[in-house]
């Protein structure tokens, strides 16, 4: 008996330090990008004449509401990550571009003397905690750096559009271009219907008669299914025979039902396999699918590759027999912004090995640079002041980093349809040379993609 | 008598709700705090009126709910159930069913008052119908055959698109909003701002204001459930079923009983989780759901009814003070030199290749995430609770309680 | 094709659509097996249900991986040896290192609940699941982890019959597992160990050391959840290796162990196999047209509802005898 009370004494003293610490804790809830210790809680209204005179800038005459402070020469910024979730290794190394490029940026200057600070949380991948951390963070930040997931971003679309606040869709979901779904996200990289619109197109190129039959296997949801009915459509385009039609049949959540793919896959001897769904997934199936003799050319959704799958045991038949496309340029390229972008990571000692997932993070930063800059010089830095300003921008340029984005104008326009199409490269990407991909088609827009006119979102969900 | 209120002289006394002055007098604070939150009137916890506050607190009413149907089951009567996620989605499209709109997604459009009860109802005599088997199949073969009822459960939520949306898609649900019929506006709308009785409140507060009043209902439900026959009848039968048999308790019809009431609280507190979030893809009600719902009432303290809500104050609020503490960690850590920001940069690691239990910078050190602290938080607290203190955090209470009743003396 | 039709239109020359099916069932079965061996074992010794299988199966995976590719023990001492060398080394290293944790779990957390409710017990390793596994998926990190076994994706394909590497090898390893558990019962600690399964108190007073006989239950639990988590982060099941939800998938093996009955291992032996082939049957053969995607995930649970109506005890489980 004693020894538990003790125990519990312990428990005890614990949690009521626990509990005091808790209460001052509770109102700071701020990272910093740079090394700018934090300061005060956002103003809620309207500053307008703050006290210190700086000569380039004239505070006097922008508007803020929340997260931009312009006596503490603040911008804060929030970030709905999937640091935990089966996203997480790739979202983890695009907030740790995020952090390079806002760093560089806060470094040289900030904007118009403005430093950049990043809020992130973790959503794990579930729409209840996404929602939450949505809530938490609006009141918080002057818009969204990116928000992770397509079920998840469109969970938080209409309070976005009811509370006026932007945010980038860290999803290639094609209703983002869609102006009757969305008003509030800005749109980049080709989306998952019009890439498989461009793979398929290129290995029909490619392989000419070789290719009669295509196997579908995705994941459900808007990702999946998305990327599965412009893969259905762009194989009808195309005139190949869908063999195995497994859109929306392989759940991230169950083992299952990736043999069930993988075998049905292997059954239907199908000449090429789309695949949407994420890298140890494509694994497995892939695996299961060769140890029953199936050869076939595998292609799908870039969020379904992964480069250290080089590493695992089928590393050398994936890179015989897979075709991938990168909404980012890839990491060998010598445009202007890849090759500043390599220079910052190496820079930052944040680079842990080559890898294009690092521009989406500088991507999504520089169109938000783009539109706080736009909102800067319009005089207003409010929620509402960034998201005009982000949905007036006429062409956001990557220096190559990526292809061009627009705003303006009508959907079939602006809707992205080039992407970089590559092969896995074993050697590079063992010796750690490069990040494992071949271009074999750079900015490349097949026939397919380009005659497709784009009207609307390909996969609707409906509520 | 009157110089002995703690003395009771009859059963009834002794079995009241509010047998004491004190609790009288704290319940009714609690109840003006509770309605007062929302305003941010008061001092030290203002914070609460915050959105993100509000909403928590909802969810623990919410998680409440359900965690009290579970308590019925396994802590009052003994049967373990690692199958409440189940029942709580089967309330939540139960829901979706009868109130959303119609749409391409099944939904009848139905007013509230009518789809959350039969949420409950609905889950019920699901409850009972899988009853037999359970009360055929017992102790530990009970929890796998509930553990099996989740699987085959998320199968069919995933599978069964027309209602549940499919996976990773899934659909909305019905929004708090009470209207007599279909018409066009309704009764009292919960879910948007707006003015009641000249006073302007959120959305958030309204919702706030609707689940706790439902919860409160729930805890004086379940209150009087314990005190009645029936509840008697669950306690012979967790403490010995043999022996309550032979007493003439009827094992199957009280077995089913506690399988059904359980349900109900489970399905009620899916359809309002559900409405409260808006939007939910079919694996929300999944297997670490049902373990969420053993923790909570494991820490809170098995068969006690407020065990149950500090559970669910407990589970609910730790992501949330976890978060804010390993932030509070990290500034406490880069703000400068001292034992208490070494000691703090050991806990949280800051930067590239800095060691730290918690990791807060993405992708660069070794560390566990917020999340997964959270998850080996609720692990070892029910470890500690089961091995240390079985009561839970209710037993806790107890011992502080009977240290301020009998102090000076121990005992 | 429709799959559903698959198997009665085989071509007579090659290995077939029912042979890969065969295949894939054994080598399941023989993963399940070895899971539920090593469950049942733990549930015979100490009369405490394992919810954490599944996570020790992912650490035991885990720490193959470390091993053999994260430290390179002792490979890095080996420069010459021959991969498969190396690798053994290796998985014997990370099996001693899962059989001084299974010691260490059964000593610090479920020694203080001996005479417990079972469900109390049973619910504290439902909390070391959470614990064990949330560190071990922190340690395994977001990208897979291989567990640099050397068979690689080679196939044996005799014609009739299409079969990896890996896969012999699993069948081979559960095989001989059940071989050494059958000698090992009837060695004095198994002997001694059966009398502690029969009557804790009974065996105390004949001299048994009890105490003993749940530390090795739980040597030999982690010990076998271990290969079998190996097992489960191979090619082709899982060609990147073990990741965060390897330790999830352990939880098909639950209905096998109670299909066969909790406290019989021939019951886990046979229930293994039966799971293993039935997920295998509904990944070939169930019609998705018709039940819909993950009813292989549900069979297992399907199975085990049907079958606890019929015998509430599982297939070899002893009633339970109830006294008041």
């Amino acid at each position: 008996m004693k020894a538990k009370t003790k125990w519990l004494a312990i428990f005890l003293a614990l949690g009521l330090v626990v509990a005091a610490c808790g209460d001052g804790a509770g109102d700071d809830t701020t990272t910093t990008a740079a090394d700018t210790p934090d300061t005060t809680q956002p103003d809620t209204t309207d500053t307008t004449a703050p006290p210190d005179d700086d000569d380039d800038m004239e505070p006097g005459e922008i508007l803020t509401d929340v997260g931009v402070d312009l006596d503490a020469g603040v911008i804060r910024l929030g970030l709905l990550s999937d640091l935990s979730g089966i996203f997480a290794p790739l979202v983890q190394v695009i907030v740790a571009g995020h952090e390079v490029y806002w760093e560089n940026v806060n470094a040289n200057g900030g904007i118009n003397g403005l430093e950049v600070e990043l809020v992130t949380t973790d959503t794990t991948y579930e729409v209840p905690v996404h929602v939450q951390r949505y809530e938490e963070l609006k009141d918080q930040v002057v818009a969204f750096g990116h928000s992770t997931g397509s079920p998840h971003t469109v969970a938080i679309n209409q309070q976005l559009q009811d509370d006026g606040i932007l945010a980038i869709p860290l999803t290639w979901y094609s209703g983002w271009s869609d102006p009757a779904i969305n008003s509030n996200l800005m749109h980049h990289g080709i989306n998952y219907c019009m890439e498989a619109y461009n793979l398929i197109g290129f290995l029909e190129d490619q392989m000419g008669d070789d290719l009669n039959t295509i196997a579908i296997a995705t994941f459900p949801g808007d990702y999946g299914l998305d990327g599965a009915l412009g893969a259905t459509q762009a194989a009808e385009a195309a005139g190949l025979e869908v063999v195995y039609d497994g859109s929306g049949a392989v759940n991230p959540a169950d083992e299952s039902t990736f043999t069930e793919a993988a075998n049905a896959i292997a059954s239907s001897e199908a000449d090429m396999v789309y695949v949407v769904t994420n890298a140890t997934t494509f694994a497995s199936i892939f695996g299961q699918t060769i140890a029953q003799g199936y050869q076939g050319v595998w292609t799908g959704a870039n969020p379904s590759w992964n480069p250290a799958l080089l590493e695992s045991p089928v590393g050398e038949a994936l890179a015989a027999s897979s075709y991938w496309s990168s909404y980012t340029n890839v990491w060998t390229s010598d445009a202007p912004g890849v090759v500043e972008a390599k220079q910052l990571l190496e820079d930052s000692g944040r680079l842990e090995r080559p890898s294009s997932a690092y521009f989406e993070g500088f991507v999504e930063a520089r169109m938000m640079h783009a539109a706080l800059e736009a909102a800067y010089e319009a005089g207003d830095m409010t929620q509402a002041g960034v998201l005009a300003a982000a949905k007036s921008l006429e062409e956001v340029d990557f220096d190559g980093l990526a292809p061009n984005e627009s705003y303006v104008g009508e959907p079939n326009d602006y809707v992205q349809r080039t992407s970089n199409i590559f092969q896995p490269d074993l050697e590079g990407f063992l010796s750690g040379e490069t990040a494992g991909e071949t271009v074999v088609a750079p900015n490349y827009t097949s026939d397919l993609a380009a005659n497709y006119d784009f009207t609307g979102a390909c996969f609707v969900l409906e509520s | 008598m009157r110089q002995r209120p703690l003395l009771h002289t009859s059963y009834q006394s002794d079995q009241a709700l509010m047998n004491s002055w004190t609790k009288k007098v704290m319940l009714a604070v609690l109840l003006v705090i509770l309605v007062l939150i929302p305003f941010g009137v008061l001092p030290v916890i203002t914070f609460l009126s915050e959105t993100a506050w509000l909403r928590l607190l909802t969810t623990v009413a919410i998680f409440g709910i359900a965690a009290l149907g579970l308590n019925i089951l396994t802590g009052m009567a003994g049967q373990v159930s690692l199958g409440h996620a189940f029942f709580m989605g089967v309330g939540a499209y139960t829901a979706a069913w009868l109130g959303a709109a119609p749409g391409p997604l099944l939904g009848l459009g139905l007013p509230i008052w009518i789809w959350l009860p039969a949420a409950g109802i609905v889950a019920a005599a699901i409850g009972v119908a899988v009853g037999p088997t359970a009360v055929r199949v017992r102790g530990l073969y009970l929890a796998f055959v509930t553990l099996g009822l989740v699987f085959v459960g998320e199968y069919v939520f995933r599978n069964w698109d027309s209602l549940t949306g499919g996976s990773q898609a899934g659909r909305d649900f019905p929004g708090f909003t009470v209207r007599l019929w279909k018409e066009e506006t309704p009764l009292i709308d919960f879910s948007t701002a707006g003015s009641w009785f000249g006073v302007e409140l959120s959305s958030q507060a309204k919702t706030y204001y609707f689940v706790i009043a439902l919860f409160i209902v729930a805890v004086v439900l379940v209150k009087n459930l314990q005190r009645t026959r029936v509840g008697r009848a669950f306690q012979s039968i967790r403490d010995r079923d043999i022996a309550a048999e032979i007493m003439g308790v009827n094992d199957f019809k009280y077995k089913l009983i506690a399988f059904g009431v359980s349900s109900f609280y489970a399905g009620v507190a899916g359809a309002l989780y559900a409405g409260f979030v808006g939007r939910m893809i079919p694996e929300t009600w999944n297997l670490l759901l049902a373990v969420l719902m053993i923790a909570i009432i494991l820490i809170g303290g098995a068969g006690v009814v407020t065990g149950t809500v500090l559970g669910a104050a407990f589970v609910v609020i730790l992501p949330r003070f976890v978060e804010d503490f390993t932030h509070w960690l990290s500034s406490v850590a880069q703000a400068g030199s001292g034992f208490s920001s070494w000691l703090a940069d050991l806990i949280v690691s800051t930067g590239a290749g800095d060691f730290g239990l918690i990791n807060t910078q993405a992708g660069t050190a070794p560390g566990l995430s917020t999340a997964q602290l959270n998850q080996v938080l609720y692990g070892l607290l029910i470890i500690g609770f089961l091995i240390f203190e079985p009561l839970g955090l209710y037993g806790i209470w107890l011992r502080i309680r009977n240290y301020w009743k009998g102090w000076p003396f121990t005992y | 094709m429709n799959p559903t039709l698959a198997i009665l239109a085989q071509e007579a020359a090659g290995p077939s659509r029912f042979s890969d099916m065969v295949v894939e069932g054994l080598s399941l079965g023989a993963i399940y097996a070895l899971l539920a061996v090593g469950f049942v074992i733990i549930f015979k010794a100490t009369q405490v249900i394992n919810f954490a299988h599944g996570a020790l199966a992912a650490l035991g995976a885990f720490l193959v991986a470390s091993f053999a590719t994260i430290v390179d023990i002792p490979g890095r001492w080996l420069p010459d040896a021959p991969s498969w060398v190396t690798w053994v080394g290796a998985v014997a290293l990370a099996i001693i290192t899962m059989g001084v944790i299974g010691m260490i779990l059964e000593r610090v957390f479920l020694r203080p609940m001996v005479g417990e409710e079972l469900f109390a017990v049973a619910i504290v390793t439902l909390g070391l699941d959470i614990v064990i596994r949330n560190v071990t998926n922190d340690f395994i990190g977001q990208f897979p982890r291989q567990v640099g076994d050397p068979f690689g994706v080679a196939l044996f394909d005799l014609g009739w019959i299409r079969i990896a590497h890996t896969e012999v090898v699993q069948i081979v390893v559960a095989l001989v597992v059940v071989g050494l558990i059958t000698l090992f019962f009837r060695s004095r600690l198994g002997i001694a160990m059966r009398a502690t399964a029969f009557d804790q108190e009974a065996a105390r007073a004949q001299g048994i050391n009890v105490g003993r006989v749940f530390s090795i239950s739980w040597v030999i639990g982690a010990v076998l959840a271990a290969v079998a988590g190996v097992f489960i982060s191979m090619f082709p099941r899982r060609a990147a290796g073990v990741d965060q939800s390897t330790a999830f998938i352990a939880f098909a093996a639950f209905p096998a162990i109670i299909i066969g009955g909790l406290d019989s291992i021939v019951g886990a032996i046979v229930g293994g196999l039966l799971v293993g082939f039935a997920q295998s049957a509904a990944t070939f053969y169930a019609s998705a047209d018709f039940f819909g995607t993950g009813f292989a995930g549900v069979v297992p649970w399907l199975l085990m509802l049907v079958v606890l109506v019929v015998r509430p005890h599982g297939i070899f489980g002893t009633e339970e005898i109830r006294r008041v």
